[in-house]
């Protein structure tokens, strides 16, 4: 059996380390963690090299002798391959940009949530393993095709693993990489006063360095979407994080929604990106208007306007990549919106989140036959219950 | 995926046929890149038998066009299909790249 990761918590509060052993006990158990505590960020440091061979780090902020900010600049210095995630108080959005800018792979917010934190460890180290991988294959000098399932890998990691459980609504969506090519992503986040996060994008290159701006991008767009309620205000501060520095001129195209569960309404911000489909629930379909902002990365100060709807019980929303309207049959001729269309005209309100996006990739790949996938496709269906 | 270029009145006219995706944008943009680096001129990208072109094409223009305004030359592209024009509207580059219906419209556009 592998040996268990050694996860480094470093929190002031004396009670969160019996808290963390108690809740965490299975794992524990199970063999699959271990965990080293230290009380401010003089101690982790000593922590880290006496220890020499801890994974993953989980910093609070605010702690005497040396803050969790410090700390995350000195962590690369003692490795550069452990991953860290912060703990900060909720809406924290100035420390928590200031903790991503340093490295940070992730965050989770006070009370501390152990489900979600949990889920949060298991998805940071999994990123962990292929990056130690990517730089083992770097070393090597492989081949391309190799470098592209790296990438392909730190693409699947950062999707959402489940998807929220509410009875007022479902949600569900689905990626399937081309070959070559690994750029689209999609995330559901939860916000405040039970409303969702919705985002699809599609990140405009393949290969290593860009898997790794679409890693910043859905980690700045995570950070950000829990401080701002409006969706095109979330694209404009994404927007200018992503622009500082980008010589490499990639840029991502995004869709990013928020759904209110308990008044319908559906939000919504195009950077880029193709308009969402609306499917009323007497069958009416009618692709949503088009916000004209430009895409992500590319230029500085954008402004980003935003379109608000509201959805119906019955009602569902299909958000997709260009993956899903240029797909390509034998005769060369693309699926395009009306092919979107088609699949949805005259269904009616029993249309569950699930089944649109399995409908969707059934009828592409139907339409496409035989034909060679030339890009990732992508599917994120929201669908109102009640 | 094809590149050629002329000269027409104070512009270089590049011509791009064919697709320009995934595969071969790298290709196309150094293609672009080697004919317009001996000039020092404003750059006009005909795309009228362009029939494709996906996001990494999108980037390339955006590299060659960051390249032409480190020299301060103009840039403008002319001449999309509708599905190309399509693309450029929903990405919002019709917003960053000047965009002509013709050639000649480009030309005169840029000798103003």
């Amino acid at each position: 059996m592998n040996k268990p990761y050694k996860i480094l918590v470093v929190d002031d509060e004396p009670d969160l380390e019996p808290l963390m052993l108690q809740r965490m006990r299975r794992h524990i158990r199970a063999g699959r963690y271990s965990f080293v505590f230290a009380r401010n960020g003089l101690e982790a440091l000593d922590r880290l090299n006496e220890e020499g061979n801890i994974d993953m780090v989980l910093s609070d902020i605010n702690m005497p002798q040396m803050d969790g900010l410090t700390l995350l600049e000195q962590i690369p210095k003692v490795d550069p391959n452990i991953r860290s995630v912060i703990i900060s108080a909720y809406g924290d959005m100035k420390n928590i940009r200031t903790a991503m800018n340093r490295g940070a792979f992730d965050f989770v917010t006070k009370p501390v949530d152990f489900k979600d934190l949990q889920i949060t460890i298991e998805r940071t180290l999994a990123h962990m393993m292929e990056w130690r991988e990517a730089l083992s294959y770097r070393d090597k000098l492989v081949s391309i095709q190799n470098e592209l399932e790296v990438a392909s890998r730190i693409q699947q990691s950062i999707l959402p693993s489940e998807f929220p459980d509410d009875l007022r609504y479902q949600v569900y969506g689905n990626m399937e990489p081309a070959r070559d090519v690994g750029g689209d992503f999609f995330d559901i986040m939860l916000l405040d006063e039970g409303q969702i996060g919705l985002a699809i994008a599609d990140v405009s290159d393949k290969g290593v360095p860009a898997a790794l701006f679409m890693m910043s991008c859905r980690t700045l767009l995570k950070g950000v979407a829990i401080g701002l309620t409006d969706p095109g205000a979330v694209l404009g501060e994404v927007n200018d994080l992503l622009h500082e520095d980008n010589e490499t001129m990639l840029f991502v195209t995004v869709l990013y929604a928020v759904y209110n569960p308990a008044t319908g309404e559906f939000t919504y911000a195009s950077g880029g990106h193709d308009a969402p489909l609306l499917i009323r629930s007497d069958g009416t379909v009618s692709l949503l208007p088009l916000t004209d902002g430009i895409a992500l990365g590319v230029a500085p100060e954008l402004e980003y306007k935003q379109h608000k709807i509201e959805l119906s019980p019955g009602d569902t929303v299909v958000l997709y990549t260009d993956g899903v309207t240029e797909a390509q049959n034998t005769d060369g001729s693309a699926f395009q919106v009306d092919g979107l269309h088609q699949i949805f005209a005259g269904s009616s309100s029993y249309l569950k989140a699930r089944e649109g996006t399995d409908l969707v990739f059934e009828k592409v790949r139907e339409f496409m036959g035989e034909a060679s996938q030339f890009d990732d496709i992508t599917c994120l269906t929201l669908h109102r219950d009640t | 995926m094809d590149v050629t270029s002329q000269r027409t009145g104070g512009a270089l006219i590049v011509s791009v046929e064919g697709r320009v995706d995934g595969a071969n944008a790298r290709k196309f943009q150094k293609a672009v890149e080697s004919v317009i680096e001996d000039d020092d001129g404003a750059v006009i990208l005909d795309m009228e038998h362009l029939s494709y072109i996906s996001s990494a094409g999108l980037r390339s223009i955006l590299l060659i066009a960051k390249g032409l305004q480190k020299r301060n030359s103009q840039f403008a592209v002319c001449s999309l299909q509708d599905a190309i024009g399509e693309v450029f509207r929903i990405v919002g580059f019709d917003k960053i790249v000047t965009i002509h219906s013709s050639q000649g419209e480009a030309v005169s556009a840029m000798g103003s």
